[in-house]
């Protein structure tokens, strides 16, 4: 058995790192760079989830971070870069209403919004020493991802804003409950359902109809002629 | 019984599969599976209404079958099985317009009977994550059928609503998640099962409640089309082939209201519930007079009419929000008249576009020579959603707003305000179309009898109930009020 103080530390480390995959992507500009930061923060979130299934062996969590990893990790950012590559654009330059550094400042002022408000309702929950930064963090890095949806103006942009929304919201669940196995397996399906319909319809908006449509069959193979 | 459903309707996705019909009659042929997968469900909700112990539970009770999910699938069998008609002669007449291609019918057909599946399972849903899921998943299909169609526009809308409504529904799952571990602080196991929900709630933190429902309510609210977050609507429903519009508004908003009528009647075991009382009729309001200050100055008859559903929508939660067993038992039967009105609307707008090519008032001249039952359709529907005597909606609008007056006057005041500004603005116009005449740029369109008959039906269907209200119905909302724990 691994002595919890340790395991406390190394998830703090984490939190560390998804703090600073967040800030890269609240403010990076090149497409390529993005995809693969959010593939890193992925994968620190599928570390999170290990290392709390080490903490308190539920085998839900280890199947999570598995889940994590195969669908974040790698389809979702291989979807993306295929689609990515047909479409031409390697930069998304244009920043709505806010700067990169402007976005840091938000995102950090979110992180106290968020510690502030949760401290009134959720430490009623758990007495677990990790369970509130968790939580705090996870649901601020789902407004930081819903920071990148309002601010930028490529769709692919916008998408991996959603995404990591996502991470975000993965990351509470992580620590205030996790629900039974089958419905995070369903949810998980869901979500990479609706990634790859927002990148394909992202697709079609800067290509001619024909051609998303084309692109459009070929995810729905068997309705294709 | 329900796998009945799921087997009738992946035979009838199977034999979408099939290549049988050259491309030419390709469109009917799969019209026809989805009149036969409607027509089936519809029999199929009707027997679990009358043969099926209510509630029951299934799937480790995942699923139930209780007298509010029978009534939403009712309804929305319903509403597809006339849209399945209506859509034999308009995918029709829309192929051979090129706006949608042959090849593009079966991905149409099989999202489309697949949207039947997944609403009809929405509503059977006990277990809130499930539903969740599956909310999540109307929104993926009917993001297809709306990109289906040969326009960039389209493409637009759908990516647009596609993004509000699942962005507010990530904030759903937090709220799921604290409620899940509220649960599991309370009794020591974790569920999001409603019937168990219902049992406990009582017992939980009625602060930590009111935090988790606001959560919950951002995404059920995205997707019934609450202001603020109803931005993805109009342009969907107004961009949507009308036969998908009438799903959406029809059928897809009511899955998000029926969410918050099931949290609310979890909440009303709380302590909580005035406060969500509260929250429910201040975003109604909110919701009401924001669709209504949009609708004066609409010059598209689709947009219109999505406003209008906006409007209902906000209607319905200050309904939920009264919370006494009347108010909600107008509000479920406000629920299958907006639904019925609705239905006649979009299908009246779809027959002017395939006429006019244009969802523009201005564009539309002569419109009783050239299509006389859609323009009665547009006046008696533009009647009936306002809410004229003997039609459906008066009764429940009446109703409701005499609630409202034991309530809050104020509040009444406001909202017979923003009525007065909705009915303005259809009585405009009307007004301006109806007397137009001009130059016909377009051939006479002859309307098909499969779009014909749907119309006069809902024309029936409207009158009846606005006149006289069936004893079976009347004992099925009592009994869904008194199953809410009203």
């Amino acid at each position: 058995m691994i002595n919890l103080p340790v395991l406390d530390d190394i998830t703090k480390i984490l939190f560390v790192l998804v703090l600073a995959t967040a800030a890269l992507i609240i403010t990076i500009r090149t497409l390529t760079s993005l995809l693969n930061i959010y593939s890193i923060q992925s994968w620190v979130i599928a570390a999170v989830a290990f290392v709390l299934y080490l903490k308190n062996g539920s085998i839900v969590l280890l199947l999570l971070a598995i889940l994590t990893i195969a669908s974040k990790a790698f389809l979702v950012p291989f979807v993306m870069r295929r689609i990515q590559k047909s479409m031409h654009i390697k930069r998304d330059l244009e920043f709505r209403y806010l700067t990169p550094i402007g976005s840091i400042l938000v995102g950090t002022a979110m992180i106290f919004l968020v510690y502030w408000s949760f401290s009134q309702f959720l430490p009623e929950l758990s007495s677990e020493t990790m369970f509130f930064p968790g939580a705090v963090i996870g649901v601020s890095l789902a407004l930081m991802g819903m920071m990148v949806i309002f601010t930028r103006k490529q769709m692919i942009t916008k998408i991996l804003g959603y995404l990591t929304m996502e991470n975000g919201v993965l990351l509470f669940s992580l620590f205030v409950a996790e629900l039974s196995f089958i419905i995070e397996l369903l949810i998980i399906l869901d979500l990479v359902m609706l990634i790859v319909l927002a990148t394909v319809l992202a697709f079609g908006i800067d290509t001619s109809i024909d051609e998303f449509h084309d692109k459009l069959n070929s995810f729905t193979l068997w309705f294709k002629e | 019984m329900l796998l009945a459903y799921i087997i009738s309707g992946l035979v009838i996705m199977g034999f979408m599969l099939l290549r049988f019909f050259a491309p030419a009659r390709r469109a009917d042929y799969l019209n026809s599976l989805a009149i036969a997968q409607s027509a089936i469900f519809l029999i199929l909700s009707i027997a679990s209404l009358i043969y099926i112990p209510q509630p029951s539970f299934f799937f480790s009770r995942y699923l139930m079958i209780d007298q509010l999910a029978v009534y939403g699938a009712l309804i929305s069998c319903g509403i597809f099985l006339l849209a399945s008609f209506y859509a034999r002669g308009y995918v029709r007449r829309l192929v051979e317009l090129h706006d949608i291609e042959v090849r593009e019918l079966r991905l149409f057909y099989a999202a489309y009977n697949l949207l039947l599946i997944v609403v009809v399972f929405a509503f059977y849903c006990n277990n809130l994550a499930l539903f969740w899921i599956l909310l999540e998943l109307t929104t993926i299909l009917s993001a297809v059928l709306i990109v289906t169609l040969n326009a960039k526009e389209n493409i637009v809308a759908a990516l647009k609503y596609v993004f509000t409504a699942s962005t507010a529904m990530l904030f759903s799952i937090i709220g799921l998640i604290i409620l899940f571990a509220l649960t599991k602080q309370a009794t020591g196991v974790g569920t999001l099962n409603w019937d168990v929900l219902m049992q406990q709630a009582a017992s939980m933190s009625p602060r930590l409640f009111t935090f988790a429902f606001v959560f919950i309510f951002i995404g059920f609210a995205a997707k019934a089309g609450i202001v603020p977050f109803h931005t993805w609507l109009p342009q969907a429903h107004a961009k949507a082939p009308s036969v998908i519009s009438v799903l959406l508004s029809a059928v897809l908003l009511n899955i998000g209201i029926f969410g918050v009528l099931r949290l609310y009647a979890v909440a009303h075991q709380t302590a909580a519930w005035h406060d969500v009382s509260l929250i429910l009729i201040g975003f109604g309001v909110l919701t009401i007079a924001v669709a209504a200050l949009s609708m004066l100055p609409r010059g598209n008859v689709k947009k219109l009419v999505a406003f209008s559903s906006i409007e209902h929508m906000g209607f319905l939660l200050v309904g939920i929000g009264l919370g006494t067993p009347l108010a909600l038992f107008w509000v479920l039967f406000h629920i299958l008249a907006h639904a019925l009105v609705k239905t006649l609307l979009f299908f009246s707008a779809g027959i002017l576009h395939q006429q006019y090519h244009s969802n523009q008032f201005e564009d539309m001249k002569d419109v009783f020579t050239l299509q006389p039952l859609a323009a009665w359709g547009l006046i008696v529907g533009s009647m009936a959603i306002i809410g004229v005597p003997i039609f459906p909606v008066f009764l429940s609008k009446l109703n409701i707003l005499t609630e409202l007056a034991d309530y809050s006057l104020p509040v009444l005041f406001i909202i017979l305000l923003c009525f007065l500004i909705v009915a303005a603005a259809f009585a405009v116009i009307l007004i301006r179309t109806i007397p137009q005449t001009g130059e016909i740029k377009h051939e006479p369109y002859r309307v098909s009898v499969s779009m014909k008959l749907p119309i006069m039906f809902l024309f029936a269907g409207i009158v009846i109930l606005g006149v006289y209200f069936p004893g079976g119905l009347h004992n099925m909302l009592v009994g869904i009020v008194n199953s809410l724990g009203f």
